[in-house]
């Protein structure tokens, strides 16, 4: 019986490891992105952008070779693009990269996909993270916006588009974060997920 | 501090690493879509694949398609 208890337990993982290390490393990059920026540098700046979006990718590989996924990982991680791509985007429009009013827009839209995600915590009443998968492939795409951006690559085109297609996504997973009921948490979340 | 490479390989760069992923991308989704359209579309988990996958084929044509602008071709 003992035996069979240790099994069903839930298995914690510790904030402190290899996934959750290389989602902080991203973080890294921005000084080095900044720095481009204010230099006029705009290959360096697309690249310093584009290890940043890599880096998002090696996480999650990481945290299938350790093993070590969690539901902390995956806010942390959702947290971390949020700030890094927000960082990356304001960066761009303040140095006319970019145009100003699609970037608003999309920070605004992110900003209130944060307060939703986070009423979505409250509502489970756990740590969990709303798997979108829309959301997933917007966020990369936004990690390409910045470099558009950088490298001055069909700027207004794709600046312009992402706007209506966040606009879809956002209004869809409103809906389900908040008026849709919660899947109840799998046998190992709360620590895994 | 010099730049990596020409502006001519640059935006071969920029291309391959959007036109390119998203052509690969598009071909992937596609495959997830395919999938996911077999699946019970009452349960929310299956509706969310369904159109998170339907958004990334969106999102693939605008890759190539900017791709292909910025290269002049379109």
């Amino acid at each position: 019986m003992a035996a069979v208890a240790e099994v069903s337990a839930p298995r914690v993982v510790s904030p402190w490891n290899p996934a959750n290390a290389v989602t902080a490393s991203r973080y890294f990059t921005l000084p080095f992105f900044l720095w481009a920026v204010h230099n006029g540098y705009h290959q360096w700046a697309t690249l310093f952008m584009l290890a940043c979006g890599l880096l998002d990718k090696a996480d999650g590989a990481v945290a299938k070779i350790f093993n070590c996924r969690s539901a902390f990982g995956e806010l942390f991680d959702a947290i971390t693009d949020a700030i890094c791509y927000g960082f990356g985007l304001i960066v761009v429009a303040a140095y006319g990269w970019a145009p100003a009013v699609p970037v608003i827009a999309v920070i605004t839209l992110g900003a209130a996909n944060t307060i939703m995600r986070a009423l979505y915590v409250k509502r489970a009443g756990r740590t969990t993270n709303y798997k979108s998968y829309a959301m997933e492939r917007l966020v990369a795409y936004t990690g390409y916006l910045i470099g558009f951006a950088t490298a001055g690559f069909s700027v207004m085109f794709f600046y312009w588009l992402f706007v209506p297609i966040m606009l879809v996504i956002i209004a869809y997973d409103a809906k389900r974060m908040l008026i849709d009921p919660i899947p109840p948490a799998s046998g190992a979340s709360g620590a895994m997920s | 501090m010099t730049d990596p490479m020409t502006p001519n390989q640059f935006l071969w760069f920029l291309t391959l690493a959007t036109g390119g992923v998203s052509a690969l991308w598009l071909i992937w989704d596609l495959s997830n879509l395919r999938k996911a359209l077999k699946l019970d579309m009452t349960v929310p988990g299956n509706r969310d694949k369904r159109f998170g996958f339907s958004i990334g084929l969106v999102i693939a044509t605008l890759g190539i398609v900017g791709s292909a602008r910025a290269q002049g071709w379109i």
